[in-house]
């Protein structure tokens, strides 16, 4: 008897739950979002668990977002993006490739060990030496760390490198203990991970919950807002939301454009969203062959595509249109290109007329499913906009696995579909995807402009000309199209009422800056 | 019995082995993992090297041989993703996917056989009806949906259960029931229908003629006749708890072997995938040849030999 009740309520709520109507949702009766005042805990709901505790071994932004509590970086972006220094107190570009840096006075470890310049030799080479490690390509421009004393280094280059302050302030640079981990071990280690961070770290149950607690001797004094932070892993969406809702939870990543309206329109709880680092975009096969090898159809296929309808009606607003992937914030943004985008029907007929398809052709549109926000119904959405020029679109969804496999194996066809971030927020790193022998059997692209616009920035030392380089293969990337810019995201978060947060372009979660309201 | 126990002992080592090579082959199957473990601006020589450092680039059946090797060993090779060795990482988890299945088995059989017997009994009177179609209704619904469906009504509106996570008795109960809800349902179902069969034999009829209590009738005979197959139900219904382990843990973000499991799916982190399976798959050996060993000392008439 009692299961039948139960059945027909939980249907009840089904039903009021699909109709969508923004009042019947509120007229639930949710919204128990009530935390006791004084939990001095921070619960933060995560999608994916961390990858792992080397700092070096992987490429995952939400895995940088718990580690960042933990570990401090020589230097660090600041709300604004500019580079400042972290750990180090002064530094001075000797010459093209040496830089001499001083690191801060009484930063320690968690274990009590001083942070030294052996420290820092023992974390930069080994990253920049070891080619198993996922962000070796990354600091591999890195020649050696020669010691000057215990607290004075200097980092040598193998190149010029204008973008190293942009390494040193990111993933992969975080300092590690030399001593304790030559002492001890890896495995060791990476079970009793200690960094200098404002945070320690208490325990790691897999798939499940990290907990941190507050470092005593914090060189920029212990956090007292919180006596521990709890990050738990919670995959399945509607759950991370329920959490949320209830109050299980303070923070709730990655919530869903379909539940923005519930979360706000409970008592306790409100939406915090910042635009991400990350663009969506078409990647264009430019391969012989294929009708997207004609630099006219390239123009005609984005100028039939509606950014400005994309991010209204699927992100529900989150999302701000975009012609290139360099948004403002990262060094070389070309601004003009940034909110706002070219749809024209007639001029994309026109131009797919000039090209020899009057009457359209069919193509292949490869796309993830749930890997960015909203990416399969931005996918058919793309599809359903192209046959306005004829152009009919098979939206081919791809496991994220098989995904990667086909960009591997080069069996792309006409256009994926993928989002790109930028965690050095150096433009270089995004132009690079121009560069013509990186993507030989992929796309295919080649244009020699940029190619050697490539050449020269990646060793320019003088700032504001490298600047307005990567500039200039924007402007030429926006009328070459090898890719199509749909939009930059948003990253969306649910946020209890009662801790004051505010959301990083970075998406990292610097536990520090949340405070109780 | 003891020699009856040996013979079942030793007939698990051939199904292990054609577990093994399934298991091994499908992994085969699906493809080479390099691409997944290195970052997207890695050379062709960057994979091949990996490709070898792995031993990817040997014949299949060089590749299963030691593959077994290993696996005689207790090594089921080393999770990429969390680079460390599978199996203790999967044997980490056993404990919360067992406390999960327990209870949701604990729950099934202590509802369906009251519910079995009643409508049994009461063939076709509105509890019966209330009971089969409860039942139809509990079997056809996806354990996906009902989960988030008793987050929804418990959690979300009446506030009486933690929504997710693993830790005291109360984030037990809303998995449990939603892993329980199919399987009491198919073992009402069958108890029922065994039960009216029983029931409608001659012995019954005779000892009711006979003057014997009704309820006595109905539990000291039937319901013991009942009983042997209520037990291959509920051994094979362990399997399928395993397997709705698997959805429910995620909805539940229940740090058991399903979760970890999908994870490892989805990040094509094989040799947890081949360890959580192989784990998997000896719980529902071993819970079959339980249910053949309850047999035996139930009814002795029954040979093996």
């Amino acid at each position: 008897m009692k299961k039948a009740s139960a059945l027909i309520l939980s249907l009840s709520v089904l039903l009021a739950s699909c109709s969508g109507g923004d009042e019947e949702v509120g007229s639930l009766d949710e919204g128990a979002a009530s935390v006791d005042e004084d939990n001095k805990t921070l619960t933060i709901a995560l999608g994916t668990d961390v990858v792992t505790f080397d700092i070096h071994d992987h490429n995952n932004t939400s895995t940088e977002a718990v580690h960042d509590n933990m570990f401090n970086y020589l230097f660090k972006r600041d709300e604004n993006n500019n580079i400042q220094p972290e750990l180090v107190e002064t530094f001075e570009q000797v010459d093209e490739l040496t830089v001499e840096m001083t690191l801060k006075e009484g930063v320690t470890f968690h274990n009590g060990d001083p942070l030294t310049s052996e420290d820092v030799k023992f974390t930069l080479e080994r990253v920049a030496t070891d080619d198993t490690l996922q962000e070796y390509p990354n600091y591999n421009q890195i020649s050696e760390v020669e010691i000057i004393d215990d607290l004075t280094f200097r980092v040598i280059t193998h190149d010029p490198e204008p973008s190293l302050l942009h390494r040193l302030s990111r993933l992969g640079s975080s300092m590690l203990p030399k001593t304790y981990i030559e002492a001890e071990g890896w495995d060791y280690f990476l079970a009793n991970p200690i960094g200098t961070g404002a945070y320690q770290f208490e325990e790691w149950v897999r798939d499940s919950q990290i907990v941190l607690t507050p470092y005593a001797d914090y060189y920029e004094g212990a956090v007292e807002e919180w006596d521990e932070v709890v990050f738990r892993v919670i995959p399945e969406n509607s759950t991370r939301v329920s959490e949320i809702l209830t109050g299980g939870v303070d923070i709730a990543v990655n919530v869903p454009p379909a539940d923005w309206d519930r979360v706000n329109g409970n008592a306790g709880t409100a939406m915090e969203t910042e635009t991400s680092n990350r663009t969506l975009m078409l990647i264009l096969r430019a391969t012989e062959g294929f009708p997207t090898s004609d630099v006219r159809v390239r123009q005609a296929l984005n100028l039939a595509i509606d950014n400005g309808a994309i991010t209204e009606s699927a992100l529900r607003g989150g999302g701000v249109p975009t012609k290139t992937r360099i948004a403002p914030g990262n060094f070389g943004a070309e601004e003009s290109l940034y909110d706002t985008y070219d749809y024209d029907v007639e001029e994309a007929k026109q131009l797919m007329e000039d090209a020899g398809y009057p009457d359209g052709f069919e193509m292949t549109l490869h796309s993830p499913r749930g890997r960015y926000l909203q990416d399969a119904e931005v996918a058919e959405l793309v599809g359903g906009m192209l046959q306005a020029i004829n152009v009919t679109v098979n939206v081919e969804f791809m496991e994220w696995s098989n995904f990667v496999e086909m960009r591997q194996a080069g069996t792309n066809k006409d256009a994926y579909l993928i989002g790109l971030g930028n965690s050095m927020f150096d433009g270089a790193y995004s132009v690079d995807w121009y560069r013509s022998n990186r993507f030989e059997g992929e796309t295919d692209y080649k244009n020699e402009e940029i190619d050697s616009l490539l050449e020269a920035s990646a060793v320019n030392m003088d700032e504001a000309e490298r600047a307005e380089q990567i500039q200039e293969i924007q402007r030429i990337a926006d009328e070459d199209m090898p890719h199509i810019m749909l939009h930059q995201e948003t990253v969306n978060y649910g946020v209890n009422d009662r801790i004051d947060f505010t959301p990083a372009m970075d998406e990292m979660i610097y536990v520090p800056s949340i405070t109780k309201n | 019995m003891g020699s009856f126990l040996l013979k079942r002992l030793a007939q698990i080592i051939p199904v292990l082995l054609i577990i093994s090579f399934i298991i091994f082959a499908l992994v085969y199957i699906a493809g080479n993992p390099v691409a997944l473990m290195l970052p997207d601006d890695a050379s062709q020589e960057d994979i091949e090297q990996l490709t070898a450092s792995l031993g990817l680039d040997q014949p299949f059946i060089v590749q299963y041989g030691h593959y077994l090797l290993n696996l005689v060993q207790g090594d089921f090779g080393e999770s990429f993703r969390y680079n460390t060795s599978a199996l203790p990482l999967v044997l980490e988890r056993l404990p919360a996917t067992l406390e999960l299945a327990i209870a949701a088995m604990i729950i099934a059989v202590a509802v369906a056989i009251p519910l079995g017997i009643w409508s049994a009994t009461q063939q076709n009177s509105p509890l019966d009806l209330l009971a089969s179609g409860g039942a139809v209704i509990g079997k056809a619904m996806p354990n996906f949906w009902l989960g988030i469906m008793l987050i929804l009504l418990f959690s979300v509106s009446l506030g009486w259960f933690p929504v997710s996570g693993r830790g005291t008795f109360a984030h037990l109960i809303l998995p449990a029931i939603t892993l329980a809800t199919g399987i009491a349902a198919e073992i009402t179902r069958l108890l029922r229908s065994n039960m009216i069969e029983i029931l409608n034999q001659d012995y019954i009829r005779t000892a009711k003629s006979k003057g014997i209590r009704n309820g006595f009738v109905v539990y000291k005979h039937a319901f013991r006749n009942s009983l042997i197959p209520l037990i291959t139900i509920t051994a094979l219904q362990t399997s399928t708890v395993v397997g709705g382990t698997l959805i429910t843990e995620t909805v539940f973000s229940w740090p058991g072997l399903g979760q970890l499991l999908i994870q490892a799916v989805n990040t094509r982190d094989m040799a947890i995938v081949q360890a959580c399976v192989f784990v998997i798959a000896i719980l529902v050996i071993l819970m079959n040849l339980l249910a053949d060993i309850l047999y035996r000392l139930l009814d002795p008439r029954i040979k093996y030999d």
